[in-house]
């Protein structure tokens, strides 16, 4: 299952879905969870500590090239396979959950 | 980023949880398009519930399988009424009804999670029921 959680900002759409991640990982799912928002606050809500997770740093440029078959259609793919994206990049949460960071803003205009 | 994250989704049969950026901007450009359901989160307030319908919309125009509304805050049947009344008829399920929790408040204000500090809270039994309703398996393809 691929879960997006959408909301307005102030909508508590990020402790839904950090309450929903350790949930489903309890019933024995092994979550993985991507945090998109560019005011990232997935970690805390997932439980992890504040300062590990004000510490964590935003996927590295470089993950994606473009490839072009014989007609000339290009797409994008991963340079690394996502498990190894989320085991190289990703930091650990409670209840084995597996959580990247994928834009972090740090300082206002540099997003 | 858009790209990876849409990669990122797409590998096994394990869970996902994607938390979106605030507002309809990823979802305009495609970001869940590799989930194969929505969670909008709705709080029961006009202009809540106003861009909850276009998040929903946009989802389901992106072709996500199952688009469904988290209703949040609610403090009363009149609240959950109304928020059904605005989905429902749009063929939008209200897949939980989240009640406004004071622990949601103290949680963020320690900041930790909140269910390792209100586990049998209403808020995390409401999350629990929702993810009753969303059953172990992703809806088939179209099915939504």
């Amino acid at each position: 299952m691929q879960v997006a959680v959408a909301g307005k900002g102030g909508s508590g759409k990020t402790t839904i879905a950090g309450t929903l991640a350790r949930i489903l990982a309890r019933r024995g799912s092994m979550v993985r969870a991507i945090d998109a928002d560019s005011n990232p606050n997935l970690a805390v809500t997932l439980g992890m500590d504040p300062a590990v997770a004000f510490a964590m740093s935003g996927l590295p440029p470089g993950l994606l090239r473009v490839v072009r078959d014989e007609n000339g259609t290009s797409e994008t793919v991963l340079v690394k396979a996502p498990r190894e994206i989320f085991d190289e990049y990703g930091m650990d949460a409670p209840d084995g959950i597996r959580l990247i960071v994928g834009a972090r803003v740090e300082h206002a205009g540099t997003g | 980023m858009r790209g990876i994250i849409q990669d990122l989704q797409s590998d096994g049969d394990d869970v996902t949880v994607l938390d979106l950026e605030a507002g309809l901007e990823h979802l305009k450009r495609g970001t869940a398009s590799s989930s194969d359901t929505l969670l909008v989160v709705a709080e029961p307030y006009y202009r809540s519930l106003e861009t909850a319908t276009r998040a929903a919309d946009l989802g389901r125009e992106l072709g996500i399988g199952r688009v469904g509304i988290v209703a949040n805050k609610v403090r009363d049947d009149r609240d959950a009424n109304a928020i059904s009344q605005v989905f429902e008829p749009r063929g939008l399920p209200v897949l939980g009804v989240v009640p406004f929790d004071q622990s949601v408040v103290l949680a963020d204000q320690t900041p930790a999670a909140l269910i390792d500090i209100a586990p049998d809270s209403p808020a995390v039994r409401a999350v629990e029921a929702l993810v009753d309703r969303l059953g172990p398996r992703p809806p088939a393809p179209g099915s939504g």
